[in-house]
């Protein structure tokens, strides 16, 4: 009877397969000291009454999903701030070694580099003053007890702040990859163009995690909101 | 006493549980918060651990592992300095409410904050 408990809580709580794991074992722990307790001797029933006084598994899913919610978007506040570090740091190696190597973009296309360069620096900038923007607010907000309607605001609101984010860091990330590209012609393929390369897939995989992230909001408050509904 | 009533303090009194017994588990808690209030708290049991889980986000506790008498694992949880702060605000910010309703209720004048 516990374990059949145990697995439907840990079905419910498949959105976050570690807080699941940890949260079966509490529960075992719980349930079976509960039944320990219990001075009735039918084991059966002890079983059936430690189940009934922890409660609904899915209501009590549902209150985890809060948790594991708040947690993540907090986790992804800080990821998009590592993220657009790393995207800096990328920019920055590739701009030293261009000066290392003495790459220069050629004359005739100095003006759509100098056009791409002004979208690059204020996409980028952008994507700073969002990203930390949003940090700082999921940062001050506290865990809720509850879905409440207030949170999902919140919620929206940090969602628009990382989307923001995200889509200025796309537009920079392909400015840079125009950039790189008109420094490539006329050049003869060496290991040289292995930092240029290596530091737009830096950009691109740092891209790729910001939106991983938002995805995982997003499923995390769709998986929360029909825990709730039923 | 009203589950929802309970619930809007649950924080508080799983803090005030914990400071209460110290290190313990969940299931120490909620006898604890029991046994403190002669029975009248009467939660869901399974209520307790997300809340366990969330103080812990906030800061305000601390937990680990360690294997029971019974040999099954068991997350033991302790409050943090973060966490004794927080009670004593929210303990305080307790007596005043519940001098004021008590003073609304019982017909008799809340005695006046000196801050």
């Amino acid at each position: 009877m516990i374990p059949d408990y145990l697995d439907l809580l840990t079905h419910e709580l498949d959105f976050d397969r570690s807080l699941s794991r940890r949260v079966r074992q509490e529960v075992e722990d719980h349930l079976w000291e509960a039944v320990a307790a219990d001075s009735t001797g039918n084991i059966l029933q002890a079983q059936q009454r430690a189940i009934a006084r922890f409660g609904d598994a899915r209501a009590i899913a549902a209150q985890f999903a809060v948790v594991s919610l708040a947690k993540y978007t907090k986790r992804a506040g800080v990821a998009a701030v590592l993220v657009i570090a790393a995207v800096f740091m990328a920019m920055k190696a590739r701009i030293a070694w261009y000066a290392a190597m003495q790459w220069a973009i050629s004359d005739d296309m100095r003006a759509v580099s100098g056009l791409v360069l002004q979208i690059d620096r204020y996409s980028f900038w952008l994507a700073v003053l969002v990203g930390l923007g949003g940090w700082v607010y999921i940062r001050s907000r506290g865990i809720p007890a509850a879905f409440h309607p207030e949170y999902r605001r919140q919620l929206r609101r940090f969602f628009l702040l990382c989307t923001t984010t995200a889509a200025a860091l796309v537009v920079s990330v392909i400015s840079d990859g125009m950039l790189t590209a008109l420094q490539l012609p006329g050049r003869e393929l060496s290991a040289e163009f292995l930092v240029p390369i290596g530091s737009m897939a830096v950009e691109i995989a740092c891209v790729g995690i910001l939106v991983f992230h938002l995805r995982g909001i997003a499923l995390r408050v769709a998986s929360t909101a029909a825990l709730l509904k039923t | 006493m009203e589950g929802e009533m309970l619930k809007g303090h649950l924080d508080m009194i799983v803090l005030a549980a914990l400071s209460a017994a110290g290190s313990a588990h969940g299931y120490a808690i909620i006898e604890e918060i029991k046994r403190r209030s002669g029975g009248a708290f009467d939660l869901p049991e399974g209520t307790i651990y997300p809340a366990l889980h969330r103080l812990e986000q906030a800061g305000l506790l601390n937990s680990r592992w360690m294997t029971a008498d019974s040999g099954r694992r068991r997350r033991v949880y302790t409050l943090t300095r973060t966490g004794n702060r927080a009670l004593v605000e929210r303990r305080a910010v307790w007596k005043q409410f519940s001098d004021a309703i008590g003073g609304l209720l019982g017909g008799t004048r809340p005695r006046e904050n000196p801050a």
